[in-house]
């Protein structure tokens, strides 16, 4: 998470360029391994716990090590030095930026002021990003003030990074009342909330979910494509309405839809939270207990 | 190994989900998009066991559900949904289904329940 926002920040200002970026990148990913084989070959889980915590993983959207002391398999000292033996995500961009001669550490630690102070981060901003921490990221990026507001999109952007793309970047979130749009796949819940939420993408920004997503290679968007971003969205849902139904609020899915070049409208507006998603434009669109139509 | 109905209105799940059952062994003998279609495909072909999707257009997979046991009350249907809703899932357990797949699919967690069900 550190090495794309920091990582981008260095491309718009000449410090590496964007090939440089996806080499440094590449080669993070690949030094990444899964928590549970490492908690196995260090034996602090069974192979066994490690199975039950991946189902559990399907239906909750809770990190692994979370559920493994929740279900007192590991202790927090254990999550964290299976996470500081997994390689530290910031630490890793850092390593690849001096191993491939790209900066120095005193540079990157000019930069890392600089980029600090560019955005008017603090201190512990700077934690959320070298920890990855997607609660307190989506808190400082996403301007919106209303609790459930924040609840649904730091859901829908942790399972962007977990199904589609690791490395998704996202921006301040804009309140609008119309948008045109060429592609866009949708579902709505309703209950004791009324909730939208849609991907909306020109061209072929929609693919950038659909293959990661499904797998599959897709070459322009088509019913296929519309229907595995529709699925995409569904879990999302799924995952929040399970999460809802615990808390005694109860919501029902309604059929995922798509539509292609068309409007939204909402009398109160709705938020969209741009999105940088495997290196395409797309839009996050949600509202909540608010009018919102297609024309 | 088992001829299974899969109900889905999105292809996209039907597609993972032949792609698993499949690589698993199982012959997949009939798909449907809605509840309607669902119960038609199994009074036609009395699959060994139906994946029933819940959120589906025309008719959810709860009413298909209840339609199809009440066609044939052995029926071996296994609710599919992205949702874990805990009304939901009671709501199927009483009209008689014998478990349920999360989506995303975890390929291990879904051949795990048709081995169990089919053994």
């Amino acid at each position: 998470m550190f090495g794309h926002f920091f990582g981008n920040y260095l491309v718009k200002n000449g410090v590496i360029t964007e090939e440089q970026l996806d080499s440094i990148l590449k080669s993070q990913k690949s030094s990444r391994v899964k928590m549970g084989l490492i908690a196995v070959s260090e034996k602090m889980l069974t192979a066994r716990q490690t199975y039950e915590i991946n189902m559990l993983q399907v239906t909750l959207d809770k990190r692994f090590g979370d559920i493994a002391v929740e279900k007192g398999y590991l202790t927090p000292e254990q999550v964290n030095k299976i996470i500081s033996l997994q390689g530290n995500p910031y630490l890793l961009f850092i390593q690849n930026l001096t191993e491939k001669n790209l900066a120095t550490m005193e540079e990157i630690e000019t930069y890392i002021q600089r980029f600090k102070a560019d955005n008017d981060f603090t201190d512990e901003d700077i934690e959320a990003f070298k920890s990855g921490d997607i609660d307190r990221l989506t808190d400082l990026f996403i301007n919106i003030k209303k609790p459930l507001y924040k609840e649904y999109v730091s859901l829908a952007i942790r399972n962007i990074i977990r199904f589609v793309d690791s490395g998704v970047i996202f921006n301040n979130a804009e309140l609008v009342k119309t948008r045109r749009f060429q592609h866009l796949a949708t579902q709505c819940v309703k209950g004791d909330h009324d909730v939208f939420i849609g991907f909306e993408g020109d061209d072929d920004a929609l693919l950038s979910i659909a293959v990661p997503y499904t797998k599959e290679q897709f070459d322009e968007v088509d019913e296929d494509v519309y229907d595995a971003v529709c699925e995409f969205t569904n879990c999302i849902n799924g995952l929040f309405a399970s999460k809802l139904s615990y808390e005694g609020v109860n919501i029902d899915m309604l059929p995922p839809l798509f539509y292609t070049d068309a409007e939204l409208v909402s009398e109160q507006g709705f938020y969209s939270i741009p999105l940088i998603v495997n290196s395409k434009k797309v839009n996050l669109l949600i509202s909540i207990d608010s009018d919102i139509m297609i024309k | 190994m088992a001829n299974i109905l899969l109900v889905d209105d999105s292809r996209t799940s039907r597609r993972m989900l032949r792609n698993i059952l499949e690589s698993a062994g199982h012959t997949i003998i009939d798909e449907a998009t809605d509840g309607e279609q669902a119960v038609e495909k199994y009074i036609a072909n009395h699959p060994d066991i139906t994946t029933l999707d819940i959120t589906m257009p025309v008719m959810d997979g709860i009413e298909a559900l209840k339609q199809i046991k009440q066609v044939d009350s052995e029926a071996k249907v296994i609710m599919v949904s992205a949702s874990s809703q805990k009304d939901k899932l009671i709501e199927a357990v009483k009209y008689g289904a014998e478990d349920f797949i999360a989506k995303p699919f975890e390929p291990s967690q879904i051949i795990s329940i048709l081995n169990k069900l089919v053994s």
